[in-house]
């Protein structure tokens, strides 16, 4: 915060014209990212957003302006129903990659005090990267399925009669896969803040009489937050964008924003896709300012 | 007074290595007490054991009578200020000195407004009134040195450890911090243990100074005998103001390699043999003055001097190669100008040489 002070200060103080020129070339280096972003971020963008007003018919599409692609979105179950799936998964995968992630983190950050062994854990925590996404997928199928490992061992257990047919194209599977998927990016940032909290910090709280959980609750939670928001942010970015788990896991009975776009874009329908586009980067907007809000980034990093 | 504190045969080793090598040290009640050691000796090590984040390979701690290895660092009742502060940087100043108040597992203090009353007590002793609300983020380093101070001293600890508390603070607010530090102490008439590697330090704030030396304390007086009265010569060595020679007693003289040096005072049993004589006590003659019947003469080639203050500090080259120190305090003279290179008369009374056997 006082870095952005006095940077802001500089130009007012020095009336110098030497010193002013200098931050004047610098810009120049954000020249080319910028030009980029522009051509193919906020440009694409701002197209999208014209192309949902376009006039839709069964083969083409024209550039009339109109609300009907708008108004056929909102009054229809099937992209209303998912709308609603997306945010229910998103919070589902959010909350549950928060609940394996945390200790997990907790462990690697705080706990291994040796720094190699905590870098080479967060590099196994990467490993299901090595394999493609396919393969994954079809890992999970002699798994969850009907016939699958886990029914297999469930009924020999005796603990259920009749195999369990949820596991495996239902929500529940895209949740156990994107959970997977995405834990690992909320274990880094979390592990991050972590192992960056002093340990003589937690060693004076401990002097000072407070147990674990005491410790937990007013230091290292509070410490770890913008590492929590942070991979929540990755998380809630990469789930609403969601759709070839959904696609692989569900046998099309889950179907998200992105499937919509999949499907709309597949039958030429621009406008539609366009409209559920444009949702859908609000909500993602809308997300991340809301998580931005809970921990002032600027100030803890 | 009684002993608030007794190490007994401390032992603790990191990989093999020992790091203290049998503690003994008894810790008077109501009275600050500094621990002085060259780096690596194991003051820290010493001070985590008695605060408990290390456990003792061997040996006991008594704290008020009552053993200690093995009980948790939050049921013993001890603070410990870190040498880096160590304060909670997501809170404010107030929160951070509410902490233990709040928090401790043991009677902890649950209304609000009696942890506010203490607080702000607190904050009025330790000079920090005005800065309740500020974030630890935002303060100087004096004032975060005083919020690591309150926020301990305010859980009321029966004995206080402070692991070279003034380290990262500048000169001149080090020394202003000394005395400060002495004046709280007794107002909270609790045992400071204040550890420090600098010998003007420990002996300024200590009423007792312990020497730690290769995890063993090689000596516990006051700080007038330690100063005039070192145990051993590598206690002489710490404190920064003997030429030590080594070498051997023969008879009446002092066998070193700059040559035989009459004996005269008392002589002390420590194991290795020196020779040492402070600086303070050596006298620069011209070349060809004589020297009496109770001095020990010996000559060396002058370098370059160094005023500090109310002294100045000459250096001197033995024949042997070795570097000879002597400290002129200028109420006593003016000072004089020597020669670079020339060689000048170093004398010094028989009797006020420590002589180690
Ligand atoms: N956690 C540790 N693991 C291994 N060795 C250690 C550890 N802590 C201290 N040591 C070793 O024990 C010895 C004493 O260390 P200690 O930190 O107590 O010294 P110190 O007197 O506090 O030194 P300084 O004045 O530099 O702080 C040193 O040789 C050090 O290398
Ligand atoms: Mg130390």
């Amino acid at each position: 915060m006082t870095m952005a002070a006095t940077s802001h200060d500089t130009p007012v103080e020095t009336a110098a014209p030497s010193t002013r020129r200098q931050p004047d070339r610098t810009y120049w280096l954000l020249a080319p990212g910028v030009l980029w972003m522009l051509l193919f971020l906020v440009a694409p963008i701002l197209m999208m957003v014209y192309v949902s007003f376009w006039t839709q018919t069964t083969f083409k599409i024209e550039p009339t302006l109109t609300l009907k692609s708008w108004i056929t979105f909102f009054s229809s179950d099937t992209y209303l129903g998912a709308l609603w799936t997306t945010v229910r998964i998103w919070l589902i995968v959010l909350v549950s990659t928060l609940l394996v992630g945390y200790p997990a983190a907790l462990f690697v950050g705080l706990f291994v005090k040796n720094k190699t062994l905590s870098t080479a854990l967060l590099v196994l925590c990467v490993i299901p990267f090595w394999t493609s996404f396919l393969i994954r997928v079809l890992a999970w199928r002699p798994m969850l399925g009907k016939e699958g490992a886990i029914n297999m061992i469930l009924m020999k257990l005796g603990i259920v009669t009749q195999p369990i047919e949820v596991l495996l194209f239902s929500e529940l599977s895209v949740i156990i896969g994107m959970t997977q998927i995405y834990c690992v990016f909320m274990v880094g940032p979390i592990a991050f803040m972590l192992g960056r909290i002093d340990p003589s910090v937690i060693e004076a709280a401990q002097d000072l009489g407070a147990s674990f959980w005491r410790i937990f609750r007013t230091i290292i939670l509070p410490l770890s937050m913008p590492g929590v928001v942070v991979g929540a942010i990755f998380v809630s970015v990469m789930v609403l964008g969601e759709f070839a788990t959904s696609a692989a896991l569900s046998g099309r009975k889950v179907n998200l924003l992105g499937n919509i776009i999949v499907t709309q874009v597949g039958s030429l329908k621009w406008a539609f896709a366009a409209v559920a586009g444009v949702v859908l980067t609000i909500l993602m907007g809308a997300v991340v300012a809301a998580l931005l809000r809970v921990v002032d980034l600027r100030k803890e990093l | 007074m009684s002993a608030v504190l007794q190490l007994k045969n401390v032992h603790k080793a990191f990989a093999g290595v020992p790091a203290l090598a049998g503690v003994d040290a008894a810790l008077m009640d109501n009275s600050y007490v500094s621990l002085l050691g060259p780096s690596g000796s194991g003051k820290t090590t010493l001070l985590r054991v008695i605060a408990g984040f290390e456990q003792p390979d061997g040996g006991e701690i008594l704290f008020a009578g009552r053993r200690i290895d093995g009980v948790p660092p939050h049921e013993r009742g001890i603070g410990f200020v870190f040498q880096n502060f160590a304060l909670f940087p997501h809170l404010s100043v107030a929160q951070n000195i509410a902490f233990g108040l709040e928090n401790r597992a043991v009677a902890p203090v649950t209304d609000a407004k009696a942890v506010t009353a203490r607080v702000r007590d607190m904050i009025g002793l330790v000079g920090l009134t005005g800065l309740e609300d500020r974030a630890v983020t935002q303060i100087s380093g004096g004032q975060k040195q005083r919020v690591a101070l309150a926020r301990t001293l305010v859980t009321e600890p029966s004995m206080v450890l402070l692991d070279e508390p003034l380290g990262a603070l500048d000169a001149n607010l080090r020394t202003r911090m000394r005395g400060e530090l002495r004046t709280i102490r007794e107002r909270c008439g609790v045992t400071f243990l204040h550890v420090t590697g600098s010998e003007t330090e420990a002996l300024a704030m200590g009423d007792t100074v312990l020497v730690l030396d290769r995890g063993r304390i090689a000596q516990a007086t006051d700080a007038g005998t330690l100063y005039s009265r070192p145990a051993s010569a590598d206690v002489a060595r710490f404190l920064n103001c003997y030429n030590i020679f080594s070498g051997a007693v023969s008879g009446n003289v002092f066998e070193s390699p700059v040559g035989r040096l009459a004996l005269g005072g008392v002589r002390q049993a420590s194991g290795r043999p020196a020779y040492a004589i402070r600086y303070d006590r050596v006298a620069i003659r011209p070349r060809d003055a004589a020297a009496a019947g109770d001095e020990v003469r010996i000559e060396a080639s002058f370098v370059a001097s160094e005023y500090s203050g109310a002294a100045i500090n000459s250096f001197f080259t033995l024949d042997d190669g070795r570097v000879f120190e002597v400290e002129t305090h200028l109420s006593h003279a003016a000072p004089e100008a020597f020669e670079e290179k020339a060689r000048y008369a170093l004398v010094w009374k028989r009797e006020d040489a420590l002589v180690f056997v």
